[in-house]
């Protein structure tokens, strides 16, 4: 499990190298990253698809979190949480299948993949509905143990409202 | 007469460096619903308020003009991208600061300068890094070491092809090819016998050719509203993970027959 935790941290950094995300973010990109992995294999998720919806939900509620905390594009954090989870080995597959002529296993490869790609879509368009103000208010709370000389005039910004 | 030429002049820098920015942002992976804010916040700071922009996923249009304020109009195409959220994030800290800071026009313009010419990943650490990713990723879809070192081996050798023959080909042949190397390179790790299994192997090999950027980003801008966007990225994205299956499935098909190997 730890060993899981630790290549899915790696594995999402380094895809973010190659996307060119900056250094300062590594950190949660990876832990957007294996979080997502982390609840994609939970055991007592019955399917794949299912699987795929808690995961898609906790990344892109990650991401946000990041993005508001460190006031930065949420692509960043949201591209490391769903790298693992886009089911672009399941489209290979279905691809593969048809080209090699094995139409019953495409079906239900292709079947599982599209479904995967339709539930991450849903799971993105749910947690998008979250007002802003409510990720502000979560920063606000880490924002608050941060002295960075940055983030001061913001953090009192918060306090006032 | 003088007043207005000057102010037409004035507005016409704005408006250009409100579509640098955009270019920027929309030429290196962000969603249009970005690109549009990020417009309207240099014009509207620098007052320019008749401002309108209309965002495509491969162009920006952009005009303004009322009675106060002079015409202007730009059409830009963007017939390529390449993912660098490097440069997103910097036009993105860019445009906050414009807001929080008192920018001149020159001082935004000689930014996006900077960030314009922001250097690149060097080529060895971008196969280094491709070779970990298809490592971890074979690791995690349940393979063991010897698919681990098969995958670090090919996904490095994928990123030298990627990265040497990848820019002077079309998309699609592009991801043909790649997918077909994959699959060459793991059946060849398979036979000689460093990897025991062959899925898991192809499965992280795959993983940095899926195109994440378009996909996520294509989902956000139809979950924004912008279905031509949004439908253009998802179109784009089914493309590659196509051509990556076609070009695998090919490579399979000639194992199968050339050498007599069985099928997945």
């Amino acid at each position: 499990m730890i060993g899981q935790f630790i290549a899915a941290f790696i594995g999402t950094v380094a895809f973010g190298y190659l996307f060119g995300i900056p250094a300062t973010y590594y950190a949660y990109c990876g832990l957007c990253g294996s979080i997502a992995w982390g609840v994609y294999t939970f055991p007592f998720w019955n399917s794949d698809v299912v699987a795929s919806f808690f995961a898609t939900l906790v990344a892109a509620f990650l991401a946000r979190l990041f993005a508001v905390w460190k006031r930065c594009p949420v692509t960043i954090f949201l591209i490391s949480g769903l790298i693992p989870l886009v089911p672009g080995v399941g489209l290979y597959w279905t691809f593969y299948y048809l080209v090699t002529n094995q139409l019953e296993q495409m079906s239900s490869t292709g079947l599982v993949a599209v479904k995967s790609a339709c539930t991450i879509v849903v799971g993105i368009v749910f947690v998008f509905e979250i007002p802003q103000k409510f990720f502000r208010f979560l920063a606000a709370g880490f924002h608050k143990g941060e002295t960075c000389k940055k983030e001061k005039d913001n953090s009192g910004k918060g306090k006032n409202q | 007469m003088e007043r207005n030429g000057e102010q037409e002049e004035y507005e016409r820098e704005v408006m250009e460096t409100a579509m640098r920015a955009g270019r920027l942002l929309l030429g290196h992976g962000a969603e249009i619903f970005r690109v549009e804010e990020t417009i309207y916040r240099i014009c509207r700071h620098y007052g320019v308020h008749s401002c309108s922009a209309f965002v495509l996923s491969n162009g920006i249009f952009l005009t303004a003009g009322s009675r106060e304020e002079p015409g202007y109009s730009a059409v830009r195409h963007l017939p390529s991208w390449e993912t660098r959220l490097d440069k997103v994030a910097a036009v993105n800290q860019l445009s906050r600061e414009i807001e929080e800071k008192d920018y001149t026009l020159e001082e935004v313009n000689r930014r996006l300068d900077q960030i314009q010419a922001m250097p690149g990943r060097s080529g060895i650490s971008q196969i280094l890094a491709a070779g970990i990713a298809c490592a971890c990723f074979g690791f995690l879809f349940g393979g063991d070491w010897g698919v681990v070192l098969s995958d670090f081996l090919t996904g490095a050798i994928l990123y030298i092809f990627v990265l040497t023959a990848g820019p002077s080909l079309s998309k699609i042949t592009n991801n043909i090819l790649s997918g077909a190397l994959i699959t060459i390179c793991c059946i060849a790790f398979y036979r000689i016998g460093l990897a025991g299994e062959l899925r898991p192997l192809l499965m992280g090999a795959i993983l940095p050719m899926v195109p994440g950027i378009p996909f996520t980003n294509g989902i956000r801008d139809l979950a924004d509203g912008d279905y031509i966007s949004g439908s253009v990225r998802m179109l784009d994205a089914i493309l590659v993970f196509m051509s990556l299956g076609a070009g695998g499935g090919v490579a399979f098909l000639l194992y199968h027959y050339v050498l007599g190997g069985v099928m997945l």
